[in-house]
């Protein structure tokens, strides 16, 4: 359980991060020169390695588990609340949905401005370019892999279920060789948010003191109790926006 | 100094961005939950106003996002 519980949301968080990683890296690979943007995605997923290892065991080794699920807690609430919000807003048709396709057509249109390739050497535009890209996507999935592998005791299910992620969509996309927009990205951030939020809600709480009623089965109960209510936030809110798009006279008949 | 100063707006977009109320909510929200916690208050009970508080920060966040503009 314990297992699963670090490695599911670690493993469905990077998916997303990866996929949109993989849109700015095959948009600067296609446009300029492959062997520089791989060497910068290289040198990001060192980079990243780096900070999940020094920072994730030394958390792990030096801080109290109280204290540890009180702050990660804390965080999780934070940036999960941050995801789910957007995630509702986009399911409401309040916000433009996250869209892979046009944003590799926005970044191929912004890297072709840009001066050329050097005919020999290396490319630093490709280079700064694709480790940027891939270190701030990544550095979300270190968050997640660093807050959940600690807080549950199972940093190396995390770093797996990141690392599986990570293969999974490398390795599609190198065989299709575009965006892999056909992923539900939206869908997936609604339910790492509301994982996210539960977690969150459930360590926080018992870092601060809460022993929670049934233990580890009230986040069953509040993953539920989460999703219900987000469920009709979005309901709510895309209610609101029809009625806001309506013409006055239908407006006035309701 | 320059990277000292970009370190920090990277972390504050990070984890504030342009919600602030999803930043402060939750802390006030858990604040509250420990002085009940404090003051004796049952478990199952503090545990369901943090979810309650939680979930008002979200509606809140939600209400700010998409109230019509004058």
């Amino acid at each position: 359980m314990q297992t699963l519980v670090a490695a599911v949301p670690a493993f469905l968080a990077s998916v997303v991060e990866f996929v949109e990683a993989l849109t700015i890296v095959l948009a600067v690979g296609v446009t300029r020169q492959w062997r520089s943007t791989l060497i910068g995605v290289g040198g990001a997923v060192v980079a990243l390695a780096v900070i999940v290892g020094i920072f994730g065991t030394a958390i792990v080794v030096l801080v109290p588990i109280d204290v540890l699920r009180l702050v990660v807690g804390t965080f999780l609430l934070i940036y999960g609340l941050g995801w789910l919000c957007k995630a509702m807003l986009r399911a409401a048709g309040a916000k433009a949905k996250h869209d892979e396709a046009s944003i590799y057509q926005r970044e191929i249109v912004r890297l072709t401005e840009e001066p050329p390739v050097p005919a020999q050497g290396m490319d630093w535009i490709s280079f700064t370019v694709a480790f940027k890209g891939v270190l701030l996507e990544g550095l979300e999935v270190a968050f997640i892999v660093v807050t959940f592998g600690a807080s549950a005791g199972q940093l190396g299910p995390a770093t797996l279920g990141a690392a599986i992620a990570g293969v999974l969509v490398l390795g599609v996309g190198a065989s299709l060789h575009r965006p892999l927009a056909r992923v539900p990205e939206n869908g997936l951030k609604y339910a790492v948010g509301l994982m996210l939020v539960t977690f969150g809600t459930f360590w926080a709480g018992e870092g601060i003191g809460i022993t929670w009623p049934g233990s580890d089965a009230v986040l069953l109960v509040l993953l539920a109790a989460y999703l219900v209510l987000s469920l009709v936030g979005v309901w709510a809110i895309r209610t609101m926006l029809e009625a806001r798009r309506a013409p006055a006279p239908a407006r006035a008949r309701q | 100094m320059r990277y000292v100063r970009a370190f920090g707006a990277f972390w504050y977009d990070f984890l504030v961005g342009d919600r602030p109320e999803l930043f402060v909510g939750p802390i006030v929200a858990l604040f509250l939950a420990w002085i009940l916690v404090r003051g004796g208050i049952e478990a199952g009970i503090v545990g369901l106003v943090l979810f309650a508080a939680v979930a008002l920060v979200g509606a809140f966040s939600l209400y700010l996002t998409t109230r019509p503009r004058a």
